[in-house]
């Protein structure tokens, strides 16, 4: 059994997209760098990976994003969608949280909100990969199923609490959103 | 002495009154209307409720106390009641899992693959001989199968195409040496017969398929003769306007188009009988109602689908008018061909079929209608409630009064018509130029088009398909603007709710309720529009027809529609436009010249009233 190895190289300042057919992937300050799985132990490799195969499956491009000033997942989201072409961005916190914003709509508001990171599958990023890029292209597709469990919240919160000062840490203080590439790379699990 | 005079219409779902005053010389002032909800069954006494309340609030817009109300006048509500079904004539079934004509959203590479079908454990051990489709199941990822299909490629085994069971298509076909069609989301993969000649389709964005869905395409591809050509026929037929689809070639693999024995109908007029197969389409069982019209009762074929579904609406009538079945007779039929997508008996990819059904609309004349208890009724009320002096008297036949009401509407005159569109029925009454009146009243209304909007939108959501009825449609493209159907677009200053966004959107001038699913603006607009049309512009003729002197439309001046769906947006339209050959004037009714197409019957009632206490006809006093 191998793990897939997700490392970000040519890290360069993120210019507005021009092109109408991307969706921006914005990345937390700790993604896939000083975490790398989400709260439940999926791979950051394995989740940027579905999200991206969501989009090139609508034929839409992607580029991803890492926003380094703030960990909160609205200010993540809204800021990759601003430099997005189409509008459409998705949010990824380092414990898996996501959301699918647009530039035009309130930072508090969303088009998809994913609240409970727990209840997070790698089929469920690949649809919100899928509708994202849908929204980009103009379409109208049904909203993932958003699961919720009651107990996510006293099993969870602890952890997903120090997750979060955990990347809170990482934040760089009035630093610009950075473009970057993925590479994957196939390792061998320990 | 002038009298206080209140007319109540009280109608299938909206009770509405005219209060008024009448002079001794018979002149007619008109003071204030209301009009609100129906209480209970229309004729039953449970309609003392609504009758109070709107007697109340019209009284309270004339300034007039309900102590000085002399008269309230009930019309004599026509005893019909309506009631529909539905049932589904065709069905497809695909046997031997010959098909897969699902249309993913996203299927991957172009052009036509064929070869025989190989799993996808087993291509590593393929031998490099007949070109081959790869069979790969859902849990294989993308990259995985890329690379075993690219592998087994340069070994030299000619993989012509893929079908897979994920939504991957596009995924693969990137990743491969050369492009190869491929389709996906095929949920039942492993019913996908192996070791068989097959072949796939894909075609370009925005383009169908043409080879797979050419019966003689398919001949050449799998050399068939003749006779074995026109056994796939159904299939090619089954498969046109596709963007991808995958034919497997297996002994007896067929698609059957059947035709589901859906039982006939007994018409029985009054003086001729006809018998008509339901599945023959509304055409045929329209044409045999004119034949043995007028009807005096309907029955379904006992031990069928019709049978069931007659049944059901004369057990429904009856439970709502307290009668006995037996007391329930069908006065008349409206059959409207409409489609329903149903899901394919033996597809492997949940594949979707629009399949014919008849919808049925009935009208039931019971037995005389409740109104003189209901009249009783309303006269303790409102004795009760301070109008110590009030008489209450059922004023007249229902048609009639809604004639006299309508001639108030400006620029009417006789002979005319009036087109009271409803929800359960749609009810016609000519007045003659010696003002004699002649009513007929036809199944199918208001409530049939949203039951079609439903059924062929798949939304099984009478809310919504209600909501699709009355309202325009707009795309929101953006937050900040939405294009209409009619191609134009509005802008907005505030951002739309989130939950418009990208999505179809009913615009009630309000609110915008967003409708669920795929469909496109074009063929909500598409269902609404023929709807209407298959219901209403086919009652409005029908009825024309029957009240006409001699059934000739042209000898008809004026139609004036009313009724609640005469309010609707293109519903009056789509009537004009199917008049207009006749010369007839048609359009929506503008009772006293200020109610609109609302309040003709109780403004009839008070003119029809004052008329005879004045002992004068009173034809148009507005």
């Amino acid at each position: 059994m191998t793990d897939r190895v997700l490392t970000f190289i040519d890290e360069k300042p993120a210019e507005p997209g021009k092109r109408t057919d991307e969706v921006l992937v914005g990345i937390s300050p700790a993604f896939a760098d000083f975490f790398s799985q989400t709260i439940t132990g999926m791979s950051h490799a394995d989740v940027v990976r579905q999200i991206l195969a969501g989009i090139e499956e609508q034929e839409v491009s992607a580029r991803i994003v890492r926003i380094r000033h703030s960990s909160d997942l609205a200010v993540v989201a809204h800021t990759a969608a601003k430099l997005s072409g189409s509008g459409i961005a998705i949010g990824l916190l380092s414990r898996g949280t996501t959301m699918i914003h647009q530039r035009d709509l309130p930072r508090l508001s969303s088009l998809e909100l994913f609240p409970q990171s727990p209840l997070m599958t790698l089929e469920t990023y690949r649809q919100v990969g899928s509708n994202a890029a849908q929204y980009a292209k103009g379409e109208s597709p049904e909203p993932v199923p958003t699961l919720n469990d009651q107990m996510a919240r006293p099993r969870w919160q602890a952890k997903a609490a120090l997750l979060h000062l955990k990347e809170t840490e990482q934040i760089v203080k009035g630093a610009k959103p950075v473009e970057v590439v993925p590479q994957f790379a196939e390792a061998l699990a320990n | 002495m002038p009298q206080t005079v209140v007319g109540v219409d009280i109608g299938n779902s909206t009770t509405e009154a005219s209060a008024a005053t009448i002079g001794s010389d018979g002149s007619v002032q008109f003071l204030g209307a209301a009009l609100a909800p129906t209480t209970g069954v229309k004729g039953t006494p449970r309609n003392v409720d609504g009758v109070a309340d709107v007697v109340e609030r019209a009284l309270r817009t004339a300034g007039v106390a309900v102590g000085d109300l002399d008269v309230v006048l009930l019309n004599e509500a026509t005893p019909v009641i309506s009631g529909m079904a539905m049932e589904t004539i065709t069905e497809t079934i695909i046997t031997e899992s010959t098909m897969i004509g699902h249309d993913p959203r996203t299927p991957g590479g172009r052009g036509l693959g064929v070869g025989t079908t190989v799993g996808f454990g087993a291509l590593a051990e393929t031998p490099a001989a007949e070109p081959v489709i790869v069979v790969v199941p859902r849990g294989v990822d993308f990259e995985v199968a890329a690379g075993e299909i690219n592998a087994a490629t340069r070994r030299g085994v000619a993989v012509a195409a893929a079908i897979l069971g994920n939504d991957d298509a596009v995924l693969v076909v990137n990743r491969l040496d050369g492009a190869i069609p491929v389709i996906d989301e095929v949920s039942r993969i492993d019913a996908v017969p192996l070791g068989m000649l097959a072949a796939v389709e894909v075609a370009g964005p925005g383009q169908s398929i043409r080879t797979l869905s050419n019966a003689y395409g398919l001949a050449t591809i799998f050399e068939l003769d003749a006779a074995a050509t026109r056994v796939v026929s159904p299939v090619a037929r089954a498969l046109t306007g596709n963007r991808s689809a995958v034919v497997v070639r297996t002994p007896a693999g067929d698609v059957a188009d059947r035709t589901i024995p859906a039982g006939s109908l007994e018409l029985k007029g009054e003086n001729r009988r006809a018998t008509v197969d339901v599945s023959r389409g509304a055409v045929e069982i329209m044409a045999a109602v004119e034949r043995v019209s007028p009807l005096a009762d309907v029955s379904g074929e006992a031990g069928t689908n019709t049978g069931g579904m007659i049944a059901n609406v004369r057990q429904s009538m009856a439970d709502l008018s307290e009668h006995a079945v037996a007391d329930v007779h069908i006065k008349d039929l409206l059959a409207v061909d409409t489609f329903v997508p149903q899901e394919v008996r033996g597809g492997v990819a949940g594949e979707v079929a629009l399949e014919n059904a008849v919808a049925l609309a009935a009208m039931v004349r019971t037995r005389d209608s409740g109104m003189q208890a209901v009249a009783a009724a309303v006269a303790d009320r409102l004795r009760a409630g301070g109008a110590e002096d009030v008489e209450v008297i059922v004023g007249g036949v229902e048609a009639e009064m809604a004639v006299l009401g309508a001639l108030t509407t400006p620029g009417t005159d006789k002979p005319l018509v009036v087109l009271d569109l409803g929800g359960g029925s749609t009810d016609a009454a000519l007045i003659e130029i010696d003002g004699s009146i002649d009513a007929v009243h036809l199944a199918g209304a208001g409530d049939l088009v949203t039951k079609l909007i439903d059924a062929e939108l798949g939304l099984d959501n009478l809310e919504l398909a209600e909501d699709i009825k009355r309202c325009p449609l707009g795309k929101a493209e953006s937050f900040f603007h939405v294009r209409l159907e009619n191609g134009t677009v509005q802008f907005f200053e505030k951002p739309l709710p989130a939950t418009a966004f990208a999505r179809v959107v009913t615009l009630d001038g309000h609110s915008m309720n967003p409708i669920p699913g795929r469909h496109s603006m074009e063929r909500i607009r598409t269902v609404r529009r023929t709807a209407k049309e298959r219901i209403f512009v086919v009652n409005a003729l029908r009825s024309l027809r029957t009240v006409a002197p001699g059934g000739d439309l042209r000898q008809i001046g004026f139609v004036v529609l009313l009724g609640g769906c005469a309010l609707d947006f293109e519903i009056p339209q789509l009537i004009a436009d199917a008049l207009a050959p006749y010369g007839i004037v048609c359009g929506t009714g503008n009772i006293r010249g200020t109610e609109g197409p609302r309040n003709a019957v109780a403004s009839g009632l008070v003119a029809s009233y004052a008329g005879r206490s004045a002992g004068v006809l009173v034809g148009g006093s507005g």
